[in-house]
């Protein structure tokens, strides 16, 4: 245990998860013992990218002993309900194609699933598999998004018409009049400029795959309902889903996520057609069904985002302030075919927060997301915004080269000032201090000493260089966003219970998936009731014993969640309060009453007045004489809402080293400075930011999805889809310049979520800067030394030219 | 097809009547119901989760079949602490916070337990190319790297070089 002098928020706390998972007793998915002898699924995938199924047999497979059943899509399509449903679908004006878990009649990517095989085991289950026989008819892949946007391109879907599945234009109006006014104002800002920018940009498609692969466990029984395990990061939005696809009632559908799950960065939160089946099959066979995805499966079907090409345009004065921005971002959407999410949502919100800390007053942002045969894109840590960071912080290094300035002093100059405020995209950033931020991390490296260490090197013939990226990320987000964009509330909420020995549990509808919940919500009820962290239980993610909540994505935990905690806590301070001063005939003041060391005091009493314990057990156990308006319960439920977004913010440095000779590069220096509001365990924080920052670097440098001319994915193995390990990154330097956020009752805001999005530019801004007598500028990720070689080689034809 | 053998895990013979084609990982998961051993990849051996030791060698278990283990002695996570004494690598993880989701945490712990054996004083550049077999998706491995340093040297101070694993 840790020994804490100012109270448990803040503290350098150990986690209360780990014991278990050090000793093999994680308790993830498949190793859940919930079921007996359940029957095994296993999905065939389409091993085309487009294609009309000519015809499937499956008699070999059915055949053999050991197998239940095998479903093809012509057997579910009368059956089970398609996509979209009325809770999957956001109240955004896009296309959002109907689909079964199934293929039917065609498929639309390599990987899509198009039988499901079901066995008393994994292994027969495989077997089978390699004997369903599916003949198809091949139809033109749609490889290229902006092929797939010429007026003689063949359809994904050519029910809907069109293979632009969203698209939609930013400049801050809201009336087709004040776009226009918007437009016309961001096309004078550019034709009067002293300085343009002008690029495209491309950010390739890569995810951030978490260890730990889909899956789900599912029984059903008329009288009780049905029971789904599974891995999710949204229990309560997978029962909505699940009731409303089968018509059983919601109180009579129960979704567990597993108290341990392994990883899921966004990847876990949308409905994917392979549960909906499991649900399906369960019902349909009377028995519990099981599917753990194979790491195959999953890298074929999900953890794809990014994959968006940015052109993107600055205008700026000859100092380097931006005064405009222009950007047309094309979002290869893929197949499109998944719930809530519908591949579109992260480029959307990515077009959004293009303009990122920056104070860009004016823009004109157009995104289209594009349907291809291609898995659809699924969310990710950086959610959508990862090309846009990319492209941005790239952009402002050419600016910066531009007017002759040193990259730090141009980002520093166009950094917010002004908060809250609303960017012009529309986006409101609710509180921070974005140059306090910078200045840290700045004052850190000591960037003119950098300089000259930097042209020592050069003389000696070393090319060390410095780059910076930036990220404005949400810690959450309001009902008032998450409503319009997913259909769906983002209120954070908690159950606290205390038992008449005075301990608490904390129920907890979200899911996490390594994020330490079970420690943090316990450090925050500890604080407030004046307890131990030990005498704090979390449940998370069981819908039958938690309030309604929206999930664990996109850093909510610790702006919402936690809120949720931190009222209901006080709640029952307050209830125990009363009781305790009508006992003792005292004022009924939570002021005059302290919570400490498991008992409660009084400011004029030198001993405690009660313990814990013996408050809780007189109030729960015996609930006589109790004050006016007092009941038994010690039970409180709260809901925290937050009336606007909010925001953290996180300002990168990289320093590399590179080889002009060979483009091979060396990463020497990797710094982080954080504004997470007030950090209730800098342990989990600091955790979140390095495995953050080496996600954004694994995916800059190493991890591609691959897909050939015909949409043949090359990728599906982890030999082929490289991440980056131990001996591949460095330590990761982190500083702290946290402000409480305003408008949490802790001032904690969440974080997280958006860390790996300023890793990639900040990465290229380096090795530019120190390849930069070289004159190359970096504008396609992923980075790698072949790629830097080019770009040396074709800059030395350039010059020699 | 199936086979009767006999594997020591963490110190209990089990003796068993197995499918010839039964993968190791699954014979300790399903078979002998200790679940402490992960999958993160599929028969590819490239993530990790599943490595448990070998008569004291570090293996991934999703590469071996159950039979090629007949005879043999098996460690697994759950073998790791003795009498209830946490090993001072598992101390070192939770202090260091070497994990998150802890879905890598086992095959880490069962490889550097080994590593420290071969090399009980790495340098952190030795500790990471020693990890190389064991992604973490989480961790960014800046925690794990500092477990294992920390354990190597509070094992060299105590005199105790881990034990074999059997
Ligand atoms: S499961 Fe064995 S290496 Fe991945
Ligand atoms: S802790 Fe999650 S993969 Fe390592």
């Amino acid at each position: 245990m840790t020994t804490v002098e100012k109270g448990w928020i803040g503290a350098r706390y150990t986690r209360r998860e780990d014991l278990r998972l050090l000793t093999g007793k994680g308790q993830y998915l498949a190793d859940l013992r919930v079921v007996r002898d359940p029957l095994v699924v296993k999905f065939v995938r389409s091993s085309v990218a487009h294609a009309l199924i000519k015809s499937i047999d499956v008699s070999a497979a059915a055949k053999l002993p050991g197998v239940v059943a095998v479903l093809t899509g012509a057997d579910i399509r009368d059956k089970i309900r398609p996509l979209p449903t009325p809770s999957t679908v956001p109240l955004l004006p896009g296309h959002y194609p109907t689909h079964w878990p199934l293929a039917v009649e065609r498929v639309r990517f390599h990987g899509e699933p198009v039988a499901a095989v079901v066995a008393t085991d994994k292994y027969t289950a495989e077997d089978a598999v390699e004997l369903v026989q599916v003949e198809y008819e091949d139809l033109p892949p749609i490889t290229d998004p902006e092929k797939a946007l010429l007026a003689d391109s063949p359809l994904v879907h050519p029910d809907i018409g069109t293979n632009v599945m969203f698209s939609m234009v930013l400049t801050g109006g809201l009336t087709e009049a004040e776009q226009a006014a918007n437009k016309a104002r961001v096309d004078s800002i550019f034709a009067t400029a002293d300085v343009v920018v002008k690029e495209r940009f491309y950010g390739h498609r890569c995810g951030v795959m978490p260890l730990e692969t889909r899956g789900a466990v599912a029984s059903f029984d008329p009288e009780a309902g049905l029971r789904v395990w599974m891995s999710t990061q949204r229990p309560h939005i997978d029962r909505l889903v699940f009731s409303e696809l089968f018509d059983i009632p919601q109180n009579q559908v129960q979704v567990s996520a597993p108290r341990d799950q392994g990883g899921a960065f966004g990847v876990k939160a949308p409905v994917y057609r392979e549960p909906i089946m499991i649900v399906y099959l369960t019902k349909l066979l009377g028995r519990p069904v099981q599917w753990i995805e194979t790491r195959e499966e999953h890298l074929m079907a999900v953890s794809q985002e990014r994959d968006q090409i940015h052109e993107l345009e600055l205008a700026a004065d000859k100092q380097g302030r931006i005064l405009g921005l222009r950007d047309r971002v094309i979002a290869d959407n893929g197949d499109s075919c998944e719930g809530v999410f519908w591949g579109f949502i992260m480029p959307f919100y990515g077009a959004a927060l293009v303009p990122n800390a920056y104070h860009i007053p004016d823009c004109d942002i157009s995104i289209t997301a594009v349907a291809t045969n291609k898995s659809a894109l699924s969310p990710a840590r950086a959610f959508g915004s990862l090309p846009g960071r990319f492209a941005l912080d790239r952009a402002i290094d050419m600016l910066a080269r531009k007017v002759g300035k040193d990259a730090a002093d141009v980002r520093r100059m166009n950094l917010i000032t002004q908060l809250p405020c609303n960017i012009a995209t529309g986006v409101h950033y609710d509180s921070g201090n974005f140059v306090g931020v910078w200045d840290k991390l700045v004052q850190h490296i000591d960037v003119p000493r950098f300089r000259q260490e930097q042209r020592a090197a050069r003389a000696e013939g070393r090319y060390i260089g410095l780059g910076f990226g930036v990220a404005v990320h949400a810690s959450g987000v309001a009902s008032e966003a998450l409503v319009p964009m997913e259909g769906q509330p983002g209120y954070g909420s908690a159950t606290l219970k205390m038992d008449s020995s005075g301990t608490v549990t904390v129920f907890e509808g979200d899911a996490p998936q390594g994020q330490g919940h079970e420690t943090t919500m316990a450090q925050i009820a500890a604080e407030i009731l004046g307890l131990d962290p030990e005498d704090v239980t979390v449940r998370v993610g069981d819908t039958n014993n938690t309030p309604f909540a929206s999930g664990t994505f996109g850093a909510r935990g610790g702006s919402y969640t936690a809120s949720a905690v931190a009222m209901a806590a006080k709640a029952i301070r307050d209830k125990i309060v009363k009781v305790v001063a009508h006992d003792h005939k005292l004022e009924p003041d939570p002021a005059h009453f302290r919570f400490e060391a498991k008992s409660i005091w009084h400011k004029d009493r030198a001993e405690a007045l009660t313990s814990m314990a013996g408050v809780c057990n007189r109030i729960i156990m015996k609930p006589l004489d109790l004050p006016a308006g007092a009941d038994a319960s010690l039970e409180h439920t709260a809901f925290f809402e937050a009336k606007e977004p909010m925001m953290a913010f996180s300002a990168h440095a990289a320093i590399v080293e590179a080889d002009p000779a060979s483009g091979e590069f060396r990463i020497l220096r990797y710094i982080s400075s954080e504004d997470v509001g007030r950090v209730i365990n800098p342990l989990i924080v600091e955790g979140q930011v390095r495995g953050g920052v080496v996600q954004g670097l694994s995916n800059a440098m190493f991890e591609e999805f691959i897909y050939d001319e015909n949409g043949q994915q090359l990728t599906s193995s982890m030999e082929n889809y490289m991440l980056a390990n131990a001996a591949d990154v460095p330590n990761i330097e982190i500083l702290h310049a946290d402000t409480p956020c305003e408008h949490t009752p802790l001032g904690t805001r969440g974080m997280g979520e958006g860390v790996p999005g300023p890793v990639p530019g900040a990465l290229c801004n380096a090795i530019c800067d120190a390849l930069e007598p070289f004159g190359i500028e970096i504008r396609d990720l992923p980075v790698r030394p072949d790629r830097v070689w080019a770009l040396l080689q074709a800059a030395r034809a350039r010059a020699a030219g | 097809m199936t086979r009767e053998i006999s594997v020591t895990v963490n110190g209990t013979v089990y003796r068993k009547q197995v499918p010839v084609r039964l993968l190791l990982v699954d014979f300790i998961r399903d078979v002998l119901d200790l679940t402490g051993t992960h999958q993160g990849c599929t028969y590819e051996g490239v993530c990790g989760a599943c490595t448990v030791q070998l008569n004291g060698e570090a293996v991934k278990s999703c590469m071996m079949l159950a039979v090629q283990a007949d005879g043999q002695q098996v460690t697994t996570i759950e073998g790791l602490a003795r009498n209830g004494v946490l090993h001072p690598l598992q101390k070192a993880f939770k202090e260091h916070h070497g994990l998150q989701c802890g879905f890598c945490t086992s095959g880490m712990i069962m490889n550097a337990e080994e590593f420290l054996r071969t090399n009980p004083r790495p340098t952190e550049d030795e500790i990471r190319h020693a990890l190389i077999g064991n992604i973490c998706r989480c961790t960014g491995y800046q925690g794990i790297v500092a477990a294992v340093s920390a354990a190597a040297e509070e094992m060299s101070a105590a005199g105790t070089p881990a034990k074999s694993g059997s």
